[in-house]
Order: structure tokens, then C-alpha cells, then sequence
């Protein structure tokens, strides 16, 4: 195994992860604006590896309530991928599928926050869909998991889960702009060490 | 404007007198509060994993089993007692379920019960206890009481 951690990507390695990060976010726009009926535009992707803290701090900051689905990747790859909302990004897509907004994540009803883990997974899995295309992998999906809490504590699972191996966090974040109201979103997507190493291997970038 | 200290993931604080000591979010991770009433001294560690296997990692407060020893050795050095120490705990939610899948997440029952051995091996007494359910909590020591209180969204404040 050639990398250690995810620090360890170079910058062609890197480029090569953001290319996959924009074709997928690309994607998870298109079924988004089909889902919504809205033209979504999505500004160029960025990834970054970055440490909690400093994941934290460009999200928002540690108790910054978030709503969030969860998938886990097995089959060639194994990871976790995870799909954040603020509040702003909730409500503009709850507006276009049930007609209604809220004040806050705690006013949500059931219909709300399974709208929204609904929204999450599917962005997620045409992410994946366009990754496991683009890598020639297949990855399977567990149903979605989805939680709204801080964001500090949400960030932890995948360090504490990949603890031992790596305390670095990769994401993939593009600005989604809807009604030329500008979004963020955030995916993390948090393969472990040895399926990061196997798809850089199949890309022929190691 | 009251001392405010701030303990990171997988970090360590202590203090004396006044102010409070707090750490933020905990989910998984466990936060430990340790109080001598007699000195007023405190500290709040904030480990993430149950146990440290490589000896030569140097975060040590990172991990319940060296986080713990690493802190009791630095009380007892600001002369804390342990029979009169006061510590209490918070954290280790699992933070998602996944259905078919029960072993994803368990990571916050792992640390639970990692922490609880290693404080009966300090000698140490748990007296005060918040762990376990799906919900972030935000914890913190006022050194001026040894007052513990934990913050959840969506729950009042609870105090230890």
C-alpha cells in the first residue's frame, strides 16, 4: 500500500480525486434538478483534506445544528459517505417538494426529515453511480441513515470510525445555485485507506 | 467576561480557581470531567477511541486508556487526591443507526465501557453520568463549584 493516509496524495492524485469529485457532483445536480423541476447550476467542485477542526471551521462551527444522511460503501470499496444540509439548503429544497419551510430543524415534522434523508440518499447514490461508472467499481449501498444534530459530534463518525488509520476528513464541495440563490452542500466521501489506495491504482495515477 | 478554556477532540485542559472548562459536541467521544473540591482544581479530557495500541503515538489524550492515566498524573502533580476527586462522564451517543448493520457506530459503547475500566483501575469513582442515546452533548466544568453541565439540542440542560 502506497499511501498511509489521506495526506499522503500528491497533487496529481488529488487533481485526479477532484475530477471524480466533479463528474459526481455533476450528477447528484442533475437528479436533484430533475426531482425539484428546477435548473440547479453547480459551481467547480473543490476537494480538500482536511483536518476535523479545520472541517469544522469551513463548514460552520461545532454546535451549528445540521441535518445529515449517512451511507456506508462495501463491495470494492469500503467507506462511509455523508451528506450535509444547514438549514438554508433544507428548507429551499423542502419549499419545492412539500410546500413548506421551517424555522428551525427542531420544527420539523416526520414528512421534513424523511423528505430530506430521501434528498440525501439520492444524491449520494447518483454520486456513487457516476464514481462506480467512471472507476469501473461496483459499490453497494446500505440504506441511508440519517440524523439532525450538531455538526461537531456528526464529524466525528467518520474519524472515530477510521480513528486508528487517518484523522484527516476528504470532502468534496460544490455551490449549488437555485432561484440565483446560492447553496452549499457538502459530501464527504470517506473511503478507507486501502479502497483510496485501489482506486487511485485502477485510475493509474499511483 | 468569565475564563472560558477549550478542550479539542482528543485533548486535554486543567485549571484551578475560577472560569469553566468546556468542550464542544462530544458524539462518540467521550468527555471526562475530574475534580478535586479541596484545591478547587479541574480538568476535562475529551478522548475519541477506547484504547492506544501503538506505544508510540504521541496523542496520548486521544485515547481513553492513555487520556485517563495522562490526566490523573498531571492532577496528582497539582496535588489532586483521588479519594476526594470527583469524576463524571458524558457522550459516547451513536450518532446513526444503520438497519442490517449493528455494528457500525458501536464505537461510543466501545468507549463507554473502556473508560468506565480504566477510572476503576485509576480507583476512581464515577459519580455523575450522561452516555449513550443518538444525541450530540456539549460538556463543561465550572472550576469555582465542580459543577458539571451537559448541553443536547432539543433537551433542557442537565447538570451532573
Amino acid at each position: 500500500m502506497k499511501l498511509r493516509s489521506y495526506d499522503d496524495m500528491n497533487l496529481q492524485e488529488l487533481d485526479v480525486m477532484r475530477e471524480i469529485g466533479s463528474i459526481g457532483t455533476s450528477h447528484a445536480a442533475t437528479s436533484l434538478s430533475k426531482m425539484l423541476q428546477k435548473e440547479i447550476r453547480i459551481s467547480i467542485p473543490q476537494v480538500n483534506i482536511l483536518g476535523y477542526e479545520e472541517a469544522v471551521g469551513r463548514i460552520g462551527d461545532m454546535e451549528q445544528i445540521v441535518a445529515a444522511t449517512l451511507v456506508k460503501m462495501s463491495g470494492d470499496v469500503d467507506g462511509l459517505m455523508l451528506f450535509l444540509f444547514n438549514l438554508d439548503f433544507a428548507n429551499t429544497v423542502l419549499e419545492k417538494m412539500i410546500g413548506e419551510s421551517y424555522e428551525g430543524f427542531e420544527a420539523m415534522d416526520e414528512l421534513a426529515r424523511s423528505a430530506l434523508t430521501e434528498i440525501g440518499n439520492i444524491i449520494i447514490c447518483s454520486y456513487i453511480n457516476a464514481f462506480s461508472q467512471l472507476v469501473n467499481v461496483d459499490i453497494e449501498l446500505s440504506v441511508p441513515s440519517a440524523t439532525m444534530n450538531m455538526l461537531g459530534a456528526i464529524l466525528t463518525v467518520p474519524i472515530a470510525e477510521y480513528g486508528y488509520e487517518t484523522d484527516k476528513l476528504m470532502y468534496c464541495n460544490a455551490d449549488f445555485v437555485m432561484d440565483g440563490k446560492q447553496l452549499s452542500d457538502w459530501l464527504l466521501m470517506l473511503p478507507d485507506i486501502r479502497s483510496l489506495n485501489d482506486i487511485l491504482d485502477k485510475l493509474g495515477v499511483s | 467576561m468569565q475564563k472560558e478554556l477549550k478542550v479539542g477532540i482528543g485533548d486535554m485542559k486543567l485549571s484551578r480557581g475560577e472560569g469553566r472548562i468546556i468542550t464542544y459536541a462530544l458524539g462518540s467521544c467521550i468527555g471526562i470531567s475530574f475534580y478535586d473540591p479541596a484545591i478547587r482544581l479541574g480538568a476535562l479530557l475529551h478522548i475519541m477511541l477506547p484504547a492506544r495500541f501503538n506505544a508510540s503515538d504521541p496523542n496520548v489524550f486521544k485515547y481513553a486508556d492513555s487520556g485517563i492515566h495522562e490526566t490523573v498524573r498531571k492532577m496528582a502533580a497539582f496535588g489532586m487526591v483521588k479519594s476526594r476527586t470527583v469524576v463524571k462522564i458524558a457522550g459516547g451517543a451513536k450518532m446513526f443507526e444503520i438497519s442490517g448493520n449493528s455494528d457500525f457506530g458501536n464505537i461510543g459503547q466501545r468507549n463507554t465501557a473502556s473508560v468506565k475500566k480504566v477510572l476503576l483501575e485509576e480507583g476512581l469513582r464515577i459519580s455523575g453520568e450522561d452516555t449513550g442515546a443518538s444525541y450530540a452533548r456539549t460538556m463543561y466544568i465550572d472550576l469555582a463549584t465542580g459543577d458539571v453541565g451537559v448541553r443536547t439540542f432539543g433537551r433542557p440542560e442537565r447538570h451532573l
